[in-house]
């Protein structure tokens, strides 16, 4: 889950990867949950990002950017009142047609995005907070296909100070996904998306010093529009045509605690009651023995079952209540200033579901939140971690082991069509997931040459076993690897000052291929050869690795001059590894015969960027 | 709907190319199991006497050869218990010249190879005329190909289901259900950049059940799957209706069905 100002962010990069979705120009702090998260977060079973932007300077005016070969940024900051009340504007965007090799056809595929901030301080007490971002990903084909996503939020905060010892924080959020579709040779576009307006309060009471609680109330709102398909004009053919809107609300109460039990114990601790109530839409199915899924014992396949009724409910009715109570423990002793340890459990309930097909590099997210015919997902988790700095911390290592338990995961079944499909309970079927792993990260935080090794050793496997024992779920209900498996994951990242004014970048990545399903054997029907496919995600995609470096060249550094500015040179994958975003197998129309295809976005890619800041 | 997502997938391959490069990927290779393409037409006006049915082994995916099966014991029975035997003709066909059919009768097939027994039952759907056919040309991309459009007037009392053929350099299957169109006379369509003046296409269409319809949009979905757009289908095993009573794992690929056809011949001006 990544926050930006407390919004939900749907998407975490731009294209494909290759930009974070966020200015870091823009940033504040960044805070990476993985174990031991605190009861304030909820709503997901993955680690939190929770990221914040920065108030602009309310003293002077100031500005800073960078005007690149592949994308530019401007930021622009200053007082609206002097001391009392700041903006921040910044921007950023890449340049179409750079970033696929683009040889003679017309594609292009290019981001933009904008963070926007205000602040004012009504007095000591009070401070109300304004921020913005808004973000999109584009990509063209030959003016007939144009695939459009990103988000929009917007966070209005109320800073309050009851007493010296009692912060608050009240926000209004609203958070609009956006998936989009223009298909101009066929005569349509596809919208979908996310809303939801997110109402929280939440309290920081430091009761002494050594016990700090926090508590608060969040409430989301959730409208879901799967798809809506409109003609692009009269001549266009394509009726219009609308996927049923999904309206749910979310409800949460927390009570977290930062406890200092001793000089060397130190307890967080906390419980969340979380509730989430699916709403009335405009159609209901109901199903023979509510079972929404058949199985055909003969042909030993799942298929739709068939609507019974199809009623329509109004939006103020509860079709379904989900309660769940997620305990929060993390507890960390110090041995000394170097040596600590770390324990952590946390349970963690999502009430939204995502069906991806991931292989693709624009995939169309199906969100399905829980209701009648699909439980929510419960995680446990449970982390242990070992941490030591050497040498007057001029080294650090963390060592972490996880394992997490995950119910209620949903997997679609064989033959499942997932798109444009208005009642998703028909093609999926409720399973588990787990996932284990140990992480090592050492550091180098001093000296001329800084840097970090990360390695991951996990696993993550999912299983869908049938619902009686005359079904055999998917995969026959054995354990497969989930789409984000990867067994190995290396990073290393290095920064060496080789001079005042120069200094030298390295990142390496190695990461196991992703888990996909290759065909095992072929057979010809009605003319037509037809793949056999294998164990689900039984294979493997090449391993993912690139190097990247870069220099930064900072003419200016130890000048005292009013215009501060660097130049960037980089190169990013600098071996032009052709990694696989996905391998797809087909039959070569010339020749008839079966070839695979592998689908490879960056290769090498030189930058050049001018820095500056004033 | 679904047919503009096929576009789609089509339309984005074509965008990526330029990032596609074919390579060598080694692959597994399953053990080869049975396939059956055991579908009994019956042409209106026809005494539909003359049948054949398809075996073969699937092999492995780069194999260019089929491999035929000629070593089965392949039967059909009808619910008055006529037997209808096949015979072995060349290449996995295996023929029978005195099939008698009877819509909306049930007939077994029963195909005896290497010790198991593979049946499967099906009701002989019958299916109403093609009334005529048109031509317009507003199809493609440019909107400019040809497109040919076979009417027919579908029943009012009951879900129907359809298959059309549309044979000219290749053929061209096309499936649809009546649910939004129960009653009304609507067509099958058929829109190709090859299709010219002159050309003479043969147009097929046949009564199909709904979970022959169900499998046909699962196997077609499987064609040239896994191709990188935002509509990309999911790798599945597509099961028929045929079942290996004697070992159920090995169970076979393809379909038993029977169908009445009609058929029109158009010459495109």
């Amino acid at each position: 889950m990544i926050l930006l100002d407390e919004a939900t962010i749907y998407n975490s990069s731009h294209l494909f990867g290759l930009f974070s979705v966020f200015n870091p120009d823009a940033i504040k702090d960044l805070k990476l949950y993985k174990g031991g998260i605190p009861a304030e977060y909820g709503g997901r079973v993955s680690s939190v990002l929770d990221i914040y932007q920065r108030d602009g300077n309310s003293k002077e005016f100031k500005m800073q950017g960078g005007i690149g070969a592949i994308s530019s940024r401007l930021l622009a900051e200053g007082p609206i009142v002097k001391d009392k009340g700041s903006f921040l504007v910044g921007a950023r965007s890449s340049y179409a047609h750079l970033f696929l090799k683009l040889t003679d056809n017309e594609n292009s595929a290019y981001f933009y995005d904008l963070n926007t901030k205000l602040s004012y301080s009504l007095n000591d007490r009070n401070k109300l907070l304004l921020s913005g971002y808004f973000g999109r990903d584009v990509f063209n084909i030959s003016q007939n296909f144009e695939n459009t996503y990103g988000n929009a939020v917007f966070n209005l905060r109320w800073n309050h100070i009851f007493s010296d010892n009692i912060f608050t924080n009240l926000s209004v959020i609203y958070s609009d996904y956006y998936y989009g579709l223009n298909l101009n040779f066929v005569g349509f576009n596809w919208d979908s998306g996310i809303k939801n307006l997110n109402i929280k309060y939440d309290f920081n009471h430091y009761i002494n010093d050594r016990l700090q609680l926090k508590y608060g109330i969040q409430n989301t709102y959730y409208e879901f529009n799967p798809g809506e398909i409109e003609p692009i004009d009269e001549d266009s053919g394509i009726n219009y045509f609308k996927l049923i809107n999904k309206y749910a609300l979310e409800n949460a109460f927390y009570i977290s605690s930062e406890h200092k039990l001793s000089e060397k114990l130190s307890a967080e601790y906390g419980l969340r009651l979380s509730n989430f109530f699916r709403l009335g839409q405009d159609e209901v199915n109901t199903y023979e023995n509510d079972n929404p899924v058949e199985y055909d014992a003969d042909r030993d396949i799942y298929r739709e079952a068939d609507i019974l009724e199809s009623s329509e409910s109004s939006r103020s009715e509860v079709l379904k209540t989900f309660t769940n109570l997620e305990p929060r423990l993390a507890l960390a002793y110090a041995f000394n200033d170097e040596q600590s340890v770390k324990l952590s459990y946390n349970r963690m309930v999502q009430y939204l579901h995502l069906i991806s097909n991931t292989s693709s590099p624009t995939p169309l997210d199906v969100w399905a939140p829980s209701g009648k015919y699909i439980d929510p997902q419960i995680l446990d988790q449970y982390a242990v971690g070992y941490f030591q700095n050497f040498k007057d911390a001029e080294y650090s290592l963390e060592i972490e082991s996880f394992y997490k338990q995950i119910d209620n995961r949903i997997d679609y079944i064989d033959g499942a069509n997932l798109i444009a499909n208005n009642a998703i309970e028909r093609v999926v079927l409720s399973g588990e997931s787990r996932a284990y792993g140990l992480e090592v990260l050492l550091r180098k935080n001093s000296g001329r040459l800084t840097g970090w090794l990360g390695y991951t050793l996990s696993r993550s496997e999912q299983r869908t076993p049938g619902r009686n024992p005359s079904e055999p779920g998917i995969n026959n209900g054995d354990w497969y690897n989930t789409n984000y498996d990867k067994t190995h994951d290396l990073s290393i990242t290095s920064s060496y000052d080789l001079s005042e004014k120069w200094q030298l970048n390295a990142n390496f990545i190695f990461q196991t291929g992703l888990a996909t399903t290759y065909p095992n054997a072929q057979y010809e029907y009605e003319g037509i050869t037809i793949p056999v496919y294998g164990e689900r995600n039984g294979e493997r995609l090449p391993s993912y690795h690139r190097l990247d470096l870069s220099a930064t060249f900072n003419p200016s550094k130890g000048k005292n001059k009013k215009i501060e500015s660097y130049w960037n040179f980089g190169i990013y994958n600098v071996y032009n590894r052709q990694n696989a975003y996905s391998i797809s197998f087909r039959e070569n129309s010339n020749t008839g015969e079966n070839e695979a295809v592998r689908l490879s976005l960056f290769g090498i890619i030189p930058s050049i960027t001018y820095n500056f800041k004033f | 709907m679904r047919k503009f997502l096929s576009y789609i997938i089509i339309i984005f391959v074509f965008g990526l190319s330029s990032c596609e490069e074919v390579i060598q990927v080694d692959l597994e290779e399953a053990e080869p199991k049975l396939v059956i393409e055991a579908s009994i037409l019956w042409m209106k006006g026809t005494d539909g006497n003359f049948q054949n049915i398809k075996l073969s082994k699937t092999t492995p995916f780069y194999e260019d050869e089929l491999a035929a099966v000629n070593n089965a014991s392949v039967k059909i029975m009808s619910q008055e218990g006529e037997i209808f035997d096949f015979e072995h003709q060349e290449n996995g066909v295996f023929i029978n010249t005195n099939f008698d059919p009877v819509l909306n009768e049930t007939y077994t097939l029963e195909i005896l190879y290497e010790d198991e027994v593979y049946t499967a039952s099906e009701v002989l759907l019958p299916v109403v005329p093609i009334d005529y056919v048109e031509q317009t040309q507003s199809g493609g991309f440019a909107g400019d190909e040809y497109e040919i459009k076979a009417y027919y007037t579908d029943p009012v009392a009951e879900e129907n289901y359809y298959l059309f053929k549309f044979f000219n350099e290749d053929v061209s299957l096309e499936f649809y259900e009546d649910e939004f169109t129960n009653g009304n006379q609507i067509f099958g369509y058929y829109s190709d950049e090859d299709i010219e003046i002159g050309d003479n296409i043969e147009i097929e269409i046949q009564g199909i059940s709904k979970s022959y319809y169900e499998y046909l949009f699962i196997l077609r979905s499987q064609v040239g799957t896994n191709e990188g757009g935002p509509f990309e289908t999911m790798p599945a095993t597509v099961k028929g209706n045929i079942i290996n009573r004697s070992n159920p794992d090995n169970y076979p690929f393809g379909y038993f069905r029977l169908s009445e056809v009609d058929s029109a011949t158009y010459t495109v001006e």
